[in-house]
């Protein structure tokens, strides 16, 4: 049985590694379990010669795995353990900033997408940090283009209903 | 009436119109403000520890091949057992299955004489079957005469009760 070799392996981390971890710990919102589950997947990935054969979109598979397992992780916790996890504070996908009022707008919207439903969040994170098309994110979360679609819509609608005041006083 | 009825209409429909862009470019805005937030780098120390624990598992993997663990088709977990079985030694196996065939050719020929056999014999000629007939009729007579003899003798009647209660009111 042929098994992906190192070389292979390393391609595919230095390839979409990054974008994965962030969708993670945008799902996750937990560095530990971000990391498990990325190993996880590159597990598999070792493991498993045929696992990439005849895959079309590499990126979008990958997130297939991830995000299933995400969500795996996420169920094999307690309902206590989410609300938790929920109360505690949240930690933010996004990169730290020098100016203080992105800074400031940076956590504002991480806060507004942990509000978001784990489905809704996936979708928004895709679409505006990942670049996937509709397509792609039917394919990679296992939806319609159209669910996609609408999920896409309803978490825009919500995160601009959150952030309105904030972004508007940022405008000016 | 008309004329200024459809002007107003066409004046709110641009004005709709012109909403929806400025709805639209908002929202583009917003997509574009929120999309243009840099995300957390992964960690570098990562990159090492994954494709490690990846690789060992990935040995791991090739391993435990020979063996493996848990759900197997049955259809392959036969395959796998088949060839394990046959594989050391073909030869032995192949003559094997070369004698099997023999036999089962001798065992198909020979069925296959049977039929032939009945199907050689021919139906006897008429002379062969008067002879026959004269035989037959001649065995007839002398059989007959030893029955008649048999059937003329007288027979020795003794009445007997036809079941125990009988037996008692006789007695």
């Amino acid at each position: 049985m042929k098994m992906p070799g190192d070389s292979e392996l390393e391609r595919l981390y230095d390839a979409h590694a990054s974008s994965l971890y962030a969708f993670l710990l945008n799902l996750t919102r937990d560095v530990a379990d971000t990391r498990d589950v990325l190993q996880e997947v590159f597990v598999k990935i070792a493991r498993n010669a045929n696992l990439l054969r005849g895959v079309r979109e590499e990126r979008a598979f990958l997130i297939r795995l991830a995000h299933n397992a995400a969500i795996d992780l996420m169920r094999r916790r307690g309902t206590r353990e989410r609300t938790k996890l929920n109360l505690a504070e949240v930690l933010s996908p996004f990169a730290p900033a020098s100016d203080p009022d992105e800074e400031v707008f940076r956590n504002e919207l991480a806060a507004a997408l942990a509000e978001l439903p784990e489905e809704q969040r996936a979708v928004a994170h895709l679409k505006l940090w990942g670049g996937l098309t509709f397509e792609a994110i039917a394919v990679a979360l296992e939806v319609s283009p159209n669910t996609a679609a609408s999920r896409y819509r309803y978490a825009i609608d919500k995160l601009r209903e959150r952030l309105r005041p904030l972004y508007e006083e940022l405008k000016k | 009436m008309l004329e200024s009825k459809a002007r107003t209409t066409k004046r709110k429909r641009k004005i709709f119109y012109n909403q929806q862009i400025t709805v639209n470019n908002e929202q583009e805005q917003f997509e574009q403000r929120v999309s243009g937030q840099p995300l957390r780098a992964v960690p570098s120390a990562w990159r090492g520890e994954i494709l490690a624990t990846a690789r060992a598992a990935r040995a791991e993997s090739v391993a435990t091949v020979a063996e493996p663990v848990g759900r197997e088709p049955w259809r392959a977990l036969l395959r796998r057992q088949l060839v394990a079985l046959l594989w050391p030694h073909p030869k032995a196996w192949a003559g094997l299955a070369a004698v099997w065939v023999g036999i089962i050719a001798l065992n198909i020929s020979t069925h296959e004489a049977a039929p032939r056999m009945a199907e050689k014999s021919v139906t006897p000629s008429p002379e062969m079957v008067v002879e026959l007939k004269k035989q037959q009729r001649m065995f007839a007579e002398l059989v007959g005469s030893y029955d008649t003899m048999e059937a003329d003798r007288p027979r020795v009647f003794a009445p007997r009760p036809r079941s125990e209660r009988g037996e008692i009111a006789v007695t």
